[in-house]
C-alpha cells in the first residue's frame, strides 16, 4: 500500500513537470499552429540560469525569478529573431526553425556553462515529509505548488484580462483577431515568452532534485510533447491532464514492471491514443468545417 | 546569369575532384620524410552525455602534446594529435575514426571516451589495422580481446571485485544493486552478478535505470521492500546524484557503495548531505599521496596534477588522468621506435610497453593483457564533508 502511494507521488511529481512543458507546447501551438521543439531548451535554460544567478550571490528566490524572466526574454528574442522573419505561413517552417534554434541554444549553453552538471539547493531544506509510510520530498511539494500556481495564473490571464482575450482571439482566428485590432504578431511573441517562462519554471523546480546540464532539454522535450499530444494539443486543461496521466503511467510501469520499459510504455499508450482518439484523451472532437 | 552559374558549377566539380584526388594520395601513405610529425588521432566525446569526461580528456591531451613538442618532440619529430568529437554517439565515433584514418592518415587512435563508442569503432580500425588506446572503463574493451586495442582505465573486472570485497569486509551480505542500462552500467552489472555469487554475497534486489532518468523513486521503493543491508550503485552518469538523494529522501538508511563513476567532484558536491559516508573504489591516483613518497607513480601523477591545475585552474579528474596515460603510452612507444613508424609497428611497440609509470598505475602490456592494471592500483574512498578521503 505504501509503495503504491510512493509510486503515485513520484508520478504526480513528474506529471506536474510534464504538464508545465505541455502547457508551453500548447500555448505556442495555439498562436502559430506549430510545435516549438526548442521548448526543452527553455527548461534547460531555466535551471542553468538559476544556477548562474545564484552563483553570482543572489538569494535563491531572486535567482529563480531572475532566471524565469531572463528565459522569457530569450523566448521572446527567439521569436523576434528567428520565427517572425518567416512571416505567417507554413507551420512546418516554424517547426524547422525551432529545431535549429534548439541546437544553437544547447551548444551556447555548453560553451557558456561548461559540460559538467550543476547543482541548485532545494527551495526548502529539510527531511522529506512522511505520509502513510511514503515519503514526499520537500522539493516535490514545491513542484506541485508552483505548477498549481502557474495553471491558476494562466487561467486567470486567459479568462479575465484583455491580454488573455487577445491571445485567445489570436489562437482561434488569427485574421479575424487582426481585423478587430489585435496585434497578432505581438501575441505570437508573447506566446513564446510565456512558453519559455513555463519551461524555465519546470527546469528550476526540478534542478534541486536532479541537477542540470546543457543537454537535458532534448529528453524532456519529448516527454512534454507526448503529454501535450496525449491530452489534446491546443487545450491548456488537456495539456495539464495529459502531463499527469503520462507521469503516473511512467511511474507505475517503473514500479511494477521494469524501469527500463517506462519510456516505451508511455509512447505505446501515446500511439494507441492517437489511433483511437486522434484529438487526445481530453481534447474535444474536431469539428470539420466545410 | 546562365554563364556564371555554369562556371560556378564547373569550379565546384573541379574543386571536389581535387579534394578526392588529394585524399587518395594522402591515405596512400607515399614516402614520408623523417622530419614529418607523428600523426595520431583522438576520438573524444566533447558534446553529448559524456561531454564532461571528453572535455577533461581533451585538456589533458593538449597539455601533454604541448609539453612533448615544446621539449623537442619525439626522436626529433613533433607529435600531432588530431581531435574529433563523437558527440557521445556510436555512429559518429565510427565516422570520426574513418575520417582520421582516410583523410588525416593517422597511425594510431586514442579513444573513445565511452565504452559503446570504443567498441563501435573497432571494425573500422581492424579494416585499416590501426592500434587504439581507449580511455573507456568498460570491461568489454579488453576482455573481448583484440590485438589492436589497449585500455588505460581500471576496468570493471578489477574494480567490481574490489568494491564487493569492501562490502563483504564491512560485514554486509545482502546487497541491493542499482545500475544504468548504458554501456558502463551494464558492463559492471554482469560482473557484479557473477562475482557476488563467487564471494558469497546475495543480490536481494536488482534495479536499473536509463540515462537521463530524473526520478528514482520506483527503483528505490522496490529496494526498500527487499531486505538489503547495503546498496551498490554502478553508473558513470549524473543520475548517481539523483539516486543517492532519493535514497536519503525515501529513508532507505542503507550504506551506499559505488565505483570509479563517482570519482568526480560534481557527484560529491551535487549530492550534498545525501552523499555523506558514500564509499567507492577507484584508482590510487585519485589522491597522489596514496603512492609512496619518491615512487615513480607519485612523481608522474603529482607532476601531471600540478601542471593541469596550473593550465586550467581546475583539479585533474580521473578522466584527464586516463587521457594523460593514453598520450604517455603512445609517446613512450614512439620513443622506442627505430626508423620510420607505421600503424603495425606502432601496435607492436605499444604492446612492448613495460614498467611505464602513469596515472592508472604502472603499465606493462603483454600479448594477452592490454590493460595491465591490478587491484593493487586501487584504493577505497569515502565522502566526508563533500570531499573524498581514504576509507581505511
Amino acid at each position: 500500500m505504501s509503495e503504491l502511494l510512493q509510486f503515485f507521488i513520484a508520478g504526480l511529481k513528474n506529471g506536474a513537470i510534464y504538464a508545465l512543458l505541455a502547457l508551453g507546447f500548447t500555448i505556442v501551438y495555439a498562436s502559430t499552429g506549430a510545435i516549438n521543439f526548442a521548448q526543452g531548451e527553455f527548461f534547460m535554460l531555466g535551471g542553468m540560469l538559476g544556477v548562474w544567478f545564484s552563483s553570482l550571490g543572489l538569494p535563491l528566490p531572486v535567482a529563480v525569478v531572475a532566471a524565469i524572466v531572463a528565459t522569457a526574454a530569450i523566448g521572446a528574442a527567439f521569436e523576434l529573431l528567428a520565427v517572425r522573419p518567416l512571416g505567417a505561413g507554413d507551420p512546418l517552417r516554424v517547426i524547422m526553425v525551432t529545431i535549429g534554434g534548439s541546437v544553437i541554444l544547447r551548444q551556447l549553453a555548453l560553451h557558456l556553462f561548461g559540460p559538467d552538471e550543476l547543482p541548485l539547493p532545494p527551495f526548502t531544506e529539510g527531511a522529506s515529509i512522511k505520509v502513510l509510510g511514503a515519503a514526499i520530498e520537500r522539493q516535490t511539494v514545491w513542484i506541485w505548488a508552483l505548477t498549481l500556481l502557474a495553471v491558476l495564473g494562466l487561467a486567470f490571464l486567459y479568462r479575465k484580462t484583455a491580454f488573455g482575450k487577445a491571445m485567445r482571439a489570436t489562437s482561434l482566428q488569427r485574421d479575424a483577431a487582426r481585423l478587430v485590432g489585435v496585434d497578432t504578431g505581438r501575441m505570437v511573441t508573447y506566446s513564446f515568452a510565456l512558453a519559455a517562462a513555463l519551461g524555465a519554471l519546470a527546469g528550476l523546480a526540478v534542478t534541486p532534485l536532479t541537477q542540470t546540464v546543457f543537454d537535458v532539454g532534448a529528453g524532456i522535450s519529448v516527454k512534454g510533447f507526448a503529454a501535450a499530444i496525449l491530452g489534446g494539443l491546443g487545450n491548456p486543461v488537456a495539456a495539464v491532464a495529459g502531463g499527469i496521466v503520462l507521469g503516473l503511467l511512467e511511474s507505475m510501469t517503473a514500479g511494477y514492471l521494469n524501469p527500463l520499459y517506462k519510456d516505451a510504455v508511455a509512447l505505446v499508450v501515446l500511439l494507441i491514443v492517437l489511433f483511437v482518439k486522434p484529438s487526445g484523451i481530453f481534447g474535444g472532437g474536431r469539428r470539420e468545417k466545410v | 546569369m546562365g554563364w556564371t552559374r555554369r562556371i560556378v558549377t564547373l569550379g565546384l566539380v573541379a574543386a571536389l575532384g581535387f579534394t578526392l584526388v588529394g585524399c587518395g594520395s594522402k591515405s596512400g601513405g607515399g614516402e614520408s620524410k623523417t622530419t614529418e610529425p607523428y600523426k595520431i588521432g583522438a576520438v573524444l566525446s566533447l558534446t553529448g552525455t559524456y561531454a564532461a569526461l571528453g572535455t577533461a580528456e581533451k585538456n589533458a591531451i593538449e597539455l601533454e602534446v604541448k609539453r612533448i613538442n615544446d621539449a623537442g618532440g619525439i626522436n626529433g619529430r613533433q607529435l600531432d594529435v588530431i581531435i574529433e568529437d563523437d558527440a557521445t554517439d556510436e555512429a559518429k565515433a565510427v565516422s570520426a575514426a574513418t575520417k582520421l584514418i582516410e583523410q588525416d592518415g593517422v597511425i594510431g587512435i586514442i579513444g573513445a571516451t565511452g565504452t559503446g563508442q570504443t567498441m563501435a569503432m573497432r571494425s573500422e580500425l581492424q579494416r585499416a589495422s590501426i592500434p587504439q588506446v581507449s580511455m573507456a572503463g568498460g570491461n568489454a574493451v579488453t576482455s573481448k580481446f583484440d590485438k589492436l586495442v589497449f585500455q588505460t582505465p581500471w576496468p570493471n573486472k578489477i574494480v567490481v571485485p574490489f568494491v564487493l570485497q569492501a562490502i563483504k569486509d564491512a560485514g554486509y551480505t545482502k546487497v541491493a544493486v542499482v545500475s544504468d542500462s548504458g554501456g558502463y552500467g551494464k558492463d559492471g552489472h554482469e560482473i557484479i552478478v557473477a562475482e557476488a555469487k563467487n564471494m558469497g554475497l546475495t543480490i536481494v534486489s536488482d534495479q536499473t535505470f536509463n540515462a537521463g532518468d530524473t526520478d528514482m523513486s520506483a527503483q528505490l521503493t522496490n529496494i526498500k521492500k527487499a531486505d538489503a543491508d547495503a546498496l551498490l550503485m554502478w553508473t558513470a552518469g549524473k543520475e548517481a546524484a539523483t539516486v543517492v538523494k532519493s535514497a536519503t529522501d525515501l529513508g532507505l538508511g542503507l550504506p551506499l557503495f559505488g565505483g570509479s563513476g563517482q570519482a568526480r567532484a560534481e557527484f560529491a558536491s551535487g549530492s550534498g548531505v545525501a552523499a555523506e559516508g558514500f564509499v567507492f573504489g577507484t584508482g590510487k591516483s585519485l589522491m597522489p599521496s596514496n603512492w609512496p613518497e619518491g615512487s615513480e607513480e607519485r612523481k608522474a601523477v603529482q607532476d601531471f596534477a600540478d601542471r593541469y591545475k596550473k593550465a586550467y585552474g581546475a583539479d585533474a579528474d580521473i578522466f584527464a588522468g586516463h587521457a594523460f596515460d593514453a598520450v604517455g603510452i603512445v609517446a613512450d612507444a614512439l620513443k622506442r621506435a627505430e626508423g620510420d613508424v607505421d600503424s603495425a609497428k606502432l601496435r607492436d611497440l605499444i604492446e612492448q610497453t613495460k614498467d611505464l609509470p602513469g596515472f592508472g598505475g604502472t603499465f606493462t602490456f603483454s600479448a594477452t593483457d592490454h590493460n595491465g592494471l591490478t587491484a593493487d592500483d586501487l584504493a577505497l574512498y569515502k565522502i566526508e564533508g563533500g570531499k573524498w578521503v581514504l576509507a581505511k
